[in-house]
């Protein structure tokens, strides 16, 4: 008797598909390096190479004196990330829900649900910055709006995914005691989500620290402010400080979301 | 008092659950419907608390015909009527408590209950349910933290907290071992002998089914088939329900286990 697994019937219609498909991708790889006239001789100059030199080191030697200024806007810079993160993550929970085909039993208000938070995930927060900056002014609101809503339309994905993968027995089970829709929200599906909810809100968070430490070079406020003029004025150390304060920020924020989303779920 | 009139019962896509029931179940009787899967006993169970809605004829309960109610109506039928499920259907994050207290809902205030405020007689109530299915000492566990027998437990403690007047159980006991079987059912027995509360079950166990049914109902194709207390079914009786002879998988069996 033999147990042998009968072969994967191969097709040859497959493996000639495979073969334009990889054809087509260095194809397309080969036409964009040739056309964006990359002027290798400029790259690999001696210029590029001094410029190395002189600044590289400079980021090795961070400039100690500024840590108080730098801490301070790094403090702004996660005050803008994290009240922007909870912004969003409350403005997503009525998207999400509006999204999920378990809780709105209607596609067309399930498509205007999604088409809102795709819309909003299109914007790379440092446009919605630059829009928020001409709106409300330069300074660290117009960066909490820009999170804020940036945020919104990822968090507002994920909730709807969430909402939709809830057992939906324990909702009839409610229903066929006589509970009312807000009773089984609060008893029945609250419960289920609300622990996702809060784990990705704060990985969001963690994404917007990275995120809102950059927004003050268009002039929303937080750490960003302080490496624009550093760059500005080719205050190479000072830039090494601030990259410095960043990393080892955001390595002590990603560890202690990592270690409270893993006891939360 | 249930009586089914002329029920009938067909799903949206064409198939037809229910054909034309007549049927009466009296106060306090302890029903076991049986039947091969697919035949409506589910169907069945669920058209009482409009889970389902019948598409034809009448149903009554409690001097109601209960076809046409919707949103306030159905949940003051819902709240008569406990319901236990296969699965258990606890909120397996709550504390066994929390899920006790749910069985409260339909009498709770929408505003009050969203901030837990429940009276205290029926925080009392729900702790003497957790004794009377003996696992009061879970009353701070999480569900999840809980066996399938002792969530069956809690979930027969839900429906008691609901004070219901009919308990319908949806093949309680599908899930469980056969000692955890019997002790789920003799609870089930034991609250409809001591509280007179009108218990329908739907079990595939034929065993079980004449061991603790007053009356049984036996159901093929949606149609009732049989309908006899439980003192005159024999074997027999089940090879006709189910049209066929009976296997080793229709027992449950175990009852000396214990
Ligand atoms: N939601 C539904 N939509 C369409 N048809 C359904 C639906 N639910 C049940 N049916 C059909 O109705 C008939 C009766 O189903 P029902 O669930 O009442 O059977 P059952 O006796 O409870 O079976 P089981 O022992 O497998 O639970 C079956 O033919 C089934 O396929
Ligand atoms: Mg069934």
């Amino acid at each position: 008797m033999s147990n042998r697994i009968p072969p994967k019937p191969k097709s040859t219609a497959k493996v000639v598909k495979r073969l334009i498909i990889t054809i087509a991708v260095i194809a397309l790889y080969v036409w964009t390096i040739t056309s964006i006239n990359i002027d290798w001789g400029k790259i690999f100059s001696q210029r590029t190479i001094d410029n190395f030199g002189r600044i590289i080191p400079k980021f090795f030697d961070p400039a100690f004196e500024e840590t108080g200024t730098i801490l301070i806007k790094m403090i702004e810079t996660i005050f803008i990330a994290y009240t922007g993160s909870l912004a969003a993550a409350i403005i997503a929970v009525p998207l999400a829900f509006l999204c999920a085909t378990n809780m709105v039993r209607n596609k067309f208000l399930n498509t205007i649900g999604m088409w809102i938070l795709g819309a909003v995930r299109a914007f790379p927060e440092i446009i919605l910055a630059i829009i928020f900056v001409a709106a409300v002014g330069p300074n660290p609101f117009a960066g909490v709006l820009a999170i804020a809503i940036g945020s919104t339309g990822m968090l507002g994905k994920l909730y709807s995914e969430v909402i939709e993968g809830i057992d939906m027995n324990i909702i009839e089970a409610m229903e066929a005691s006589g509970a009312n829709k807000l009773q089984i929200l609060f008893y029945g599906i609250m419960p289920q989500v609300l622990p996702e909810f809060l784990s990705y809100a704060i990985y969001r968070f963690e994404i917007d620290v990275r995120a809102s430490s950059v927004l003050g070079i268009v002039g929303a406020g937080g750490i960003g402010t302080l490496i624009k003029f550093a760059y500005s004025n080719r205050n190479w150390d000072e830039v090494g400080m601030i990259l410095l304060i960043i990393i080892i920020t955001v390595t002590i924020i990603d560890q202690i979301s990592g270690y409270v989303r893993r006891r939360l779920v | 008092m249930i009586e089914f009139k002329n029920l009938s019962m067909t799903y949206p896509n064409g198939t037809k659950g229910l054909k034309n029931i007549n049927i009466k179940i009296n106060e306090g009787e302890f029903v076991v419907i049986v039947g091969l899967s697919g035949a409506g006993k589910s169907t069945f169970i669920r058209s009482i608390n409009r889970l389902v809605t019948p598409t034809e004829g009448e149903l009554i309960v409690d001097g109601e015909d209960i076809l046409h109610h919707n949103g306030r109506s159905l949940r003051e039928l819902r709240k008569k009527i406990g319901m236990i499920f296969q699965n258990y259907n606890l909120v397996k994050r709550s504390t066994v408590l929390k899920n006790v207290i749910a069985g409260r809902l339909g009498y709770t205030g929408t505003l009050k209950s969203i901030f837990n405020i429940f009276p205290k007689e029926d925080m009392e109530l729900a702790y003497t349910n957790l004794k009377r299915v003996n696992i009061a000492d879970k009353l701070y566990n999480r569900a999840d933290e809980l066996s399938g027998g002792q969530q069956q437990r809690v979930s027969i403690a839900r429906v008691l907290t609901q004070k219901p007047k009919v308990i319908l159980a949806d093949e309680p006991v599908a899930s469980l071992d056969p000692p955890t079987s019997h002790q789920v059912m003799k609870y089930l027995k034991q609250i409809n002998q001591e509280d007179k509360i009108t218990t329908i079950v739907n079990l595939h166990f034929i065993d079980m089914a004449m061991e603790y049914a007053d009356r049984i109902i036996g159901m093929r194709d949606g149609k009732v088939v049989y309908d006899g207390p439980a003192s005159e079914v024999t074997e027999q009786t089940f090879e006709e329900i189910y049209g066929r002879a009976i296997r080793e998988e229709d027992m449950r069996g175990g009852e000396e286990d214990e």
